[in-house]
Order: structure tokens, then sequence, then C-alpha cells
């Protein structure tokens, strides 16, 4: 809804949208809600009740048995015919997908990960044609999440520029066009489940794919099926949200030279900085449940069986849980925002998705100490290009 | 002062761990735990700041 539009609050509930052109403005329109329908009626993608105020969401995502995630977490549906793995199974068996892969993303595994990560952001950097126009985007916040994550997997590199448009097509393509993103899911399925058959002939490997083979749920191993939904997850997990809350922390930092500065010259102040633009930019505005029996919340009765949406753009910016909300704040303390999610479902890949953020601005910054939006009007969201006027490059690196 | 992360609410955001290093331990499976005995003066304020930081509300103070 464009600035200056009259609209009563009724519309606005009704016709909430959390993405495409509803992101544009989505700030302005949490914070409306917030105030006058902080639990609302959505008719969009077969109707859901939202939720924005943080201390609400807090409490749905700790009660797992009142608000379950099946039939999917992902509102509206990626078009996947069964659960994806771990995200839209609910208590017990949630726990026992995550636990085959809990080592993989923990502190002490990304610690050791690290500086191969920084060695592909360095490789990916040096290759930037030296010109004073670059698309941040296409050199760096798209291929190092998927760089990463293929190698983590284990995934063929030669498959790499197939991920991109697949990426696309489920994620973007899916609010308009849900049939492109079914049959580009059926693809995926594929896609894994061939990989599994020539993974099963060759010796076993150190990699996610290799963990996932050796894994058991109740003392057997994984079933195709459940193989291929946990790839799919994984791959839906681990390359758009990264790349956008990459990007748009540096849309950001081209509009503010001051804060740009401090971190250009003090890199100690990164870590920081990161998760206060993972709570400005969410890259998941939104999970879903469903309510397992008939509830009040916030003095709205909700029924068995409706669909809620789990708001955490919102409850990110929330006045009633962080001072000057709205305001990025790069050193901000403390800094409990949502946007990996709480309690059982609590995002598996968030200290891998950090240590991209924070390697991919240090090596950005390293090298461009001073850039600018080409484009005023480019939005603060997705993972479509950044086209930045930098400074000629002087890092070290060069 | 004793603390106590409670292992029924941490879910492994090892924010705890980013805050006080020096304080938390993080098993193999990214979960935090403090230690049982009492901290030292000097990492009382750092296991304090951990304590705002914890988005699941699990650490608390248990002796002071």
């Amino acid at each position: 809804m464009a600035e200056g539009d009259h609209h009563s609050i009724e519309d606005l509930a009704a016709n909430f949208d959390h993405h495409d052109e509803g992101l544009d403005n989505i700030f302005s329109t949490y914070s409306e809600l917030r105030g006058k329908c902080p639990v609302g009626r959505g008719h969009k993608y077969g109707g859901f009740w939202f939720v924005t105020k943080y201390e609400d969401i807090y409490r749905i995502e700790h009660d797992s048995e009142t608000f379950k995630v099946a039939p999917t977490m992902i509102v509206p549906p990626m078009g996947n015919k069964r659960p994806m793995i771990p995200i839209d199974l609910d208590r017990p068996d949630n726990l026992k997908f995550r636990r085959i892969l809990l080592r993989d993303f923990a502190p002490q595994k990304i610690d050791a990960i690290g500086p191969a990560v920084r060695s592909v952001a360095r490789q990916l950097l040096s290759n930037v044609p030296d010109s004073n126009e670059i698309d941040a985007s296409a050199v760096l916040a798209k291929p190092l999440p998927t760089i990463v994550f293929s190698r983590m997997m284990g995934l063929p590199e030669e498959d790499l520029p197939l991920f991109h448009d697949w990426v696309d097509r489920i994620v973007y393509v899916r609010t308009h066009d849900p049939e492109v993103s079914r049959r580009t899911v059926d693809e995926l399925y594929e896609y894994f489940s061939k990989l599994r058959s020539r993974r099963l002939t060759q010796g076993s490997r150190d990699d996610l794919i290799g963990h996932l083979l050796q894994g058991e749920i109740d003392g057997r191993p994984l079933t195709e099926d459940e193989f291929s939904d946990y790839c799919l997850l994984l791959f839906i997990a681990g390359l758009e949200t990264t790349a956008w809350t990459i990007r748009s922390s540096l849309w950001y930092l081209a509009q503010h030279e001051e804060d740009l500065g401090r971190l250009a010259s003090d890199f100690s102040l990164i870590p920081t900085a990161v998760e206060e633009f993972i709570r400005c930019f969410t890259p998941s505005q939104g999970m879903g449940r469903t309510v397992t029996q008939d509830v009040e919340i916030r003095g709205k009765h909700v029924s068995k069986g409706d669909r809620l949406l789990l708001l955490f753009g919102s409850a990110n910016r929330d006045e009633d849980e962080f001072p000057d909300a709205e305001e990025v704040v790069i050193d901000r303390r403390p800094n409990r925002h949502m946007s990996f999610g709480l309690g059982i479902h609590r995002c598996l890949g968030a200290n891998l998705a950090r240590r991209e953020i924070r390697v991919a601005l240090e090596e950005f910054l390293s090298i461009f100490r001073e850039f600018r939006l080409v484009d005023e009007d480019s939005p603060w969201h997705g993972i479509g290009p950044l086209r930045l006027r930098v400074a000629p490059a002087t890092g070290e690196n060069k | 002062m004793k603390i106590w992360v409670d292992p029924r609410k941490c879910e492994g955001h090892n924010r705890c761990v980013a805050r006080a290093p020096d304080v938390f331990r993080i098993d193999e499976e990214g979960y935090s735990s403090a230690p049982e005995g009492h901290l030292s003066p000097e990492s009382e304020e750092d296991a304090r700041q951990a304590i705002r930081e914890c988005p699941e509300r699990a650490i608390s103070i248990i002796a002071r």
C-alpha cells in the first residue's frame, strides 16, 4: 500500500500480504497493525490469523501442543506434496530428525569451516572486474551461500548454476503461480533421489548428504522420501535467506555512511551489527502454525483448525521489546530478535547464516570502504540485483 | 553469583556464549550449560548480559 493511501484498518488486515509488493511498506503496515489490530484475519493464501506482537509470538512458539506446524510451516506452501523435514514435523519426530544434523551446525563446527567460508568470499570478490559499478547480489550475496551450502552438503559443483533458478521458481514464483513451484519441487525431489542412489554406490563421505545417509530414526535409516524431504528443506533454507540478509545489510550500509565508516574501520563491531541487520531485515517475515483447539489470542477467538501466521518481522520491530524498534542501531544490545524462530523449531542453520553474513561483510568492506546505491528505489527485500557505485577497489585482496 | 541454564528451554541459539564465552559451555549438539559453582566476580556482568540476550529466556540467577 503506497504511503498516503487512505485505507481502513479492516482493509489493511484483510489484505495483509507478507510477500512481493506487500513487503515494500511492510514495516509501516506492521506498526499500524500492532497499534490497532495486533491479531487479525487476512484472506490471502487460504486465510489465516496474523499475530504481530513479540510476547504473543513468544508464547505461541513455546506451546507446541496447541500450535502445531502440520501440514506445513510455510505460508503459502512451497508446492511440496510431503512435509519438509524437519520444519513441517511436530513433536516428537521433529527432534528425531534434527538430531541427525545438530552437530553439523553447532558453533564448534561452524568455527571449523569459518576459514573455508572466508576463502570462498575472497575468491568471489577477487573476480569482480575493476569498475565503479557492481551488482553486490550477483558478485557476493547470492553465490556465497550457494557455494558454502553446496560444499557442506556435498553437492556436485557443476550443478551450481541450476540452484538459483530453482530457488527463484520455488520461493518467489509460488505466491502468484503455485503450479510452477509445485513442478520445480518435483524436479528437486527427483534430483535428490538420483543423488541418493549415486551416493549409496560410493563410499561414505563426511558431508551433510553422508550424515543423512548414515543417520537413523528409531533405529532405521531414512527412507528415500525422507532423505529428499530433508534435502529440500536444507536447500530452501540454506540459500535464499542468507543471500537476502547479506544483500539487505549492504543495501542499508550503502545509505548510511556513518555506520558504514564505523564498521569498515572496526571489524569487531560487525557481529553485533549482523544481529541488528538480521532483526531489521528479517528474511523469513512470517511462519505458519495450525491451531489444535479453540483459543483466545489477544481477545480474538481462534478456532480449532485455523491457520496462524506468526510475523517475526513485526515482532522484531515491537516497541514493547525493542527500544527505538524502527531504528537500525548497529551496536544494539540486548537483541533478542526472532528472525530464526524460537522454541523447538529454531532455525538449525542460524550459526552458519550468522557466520556467512559476518564474513561477507568483513570481506566486502575490506575491499569497498565506500559505496552508494545506484538506484535509490532499489527495494530493501528479496534477492534481486543490488547495484552499488563503489570507489575504485583498493583493498589488500586486489 | 550462581546461574543455571534450563535444559528444557535452551534451543541452542548460542547467544550466551557469544556474549560471555568464558562462562558458558556448549555441547557438541549446540546446547548450553553454565558452571555449577559460583562465577568469578569479573564474569558476573558478562553473565547478566547473556541472560538478557537469551531469546528463550532459559538462563536464571539461582544464587546471589
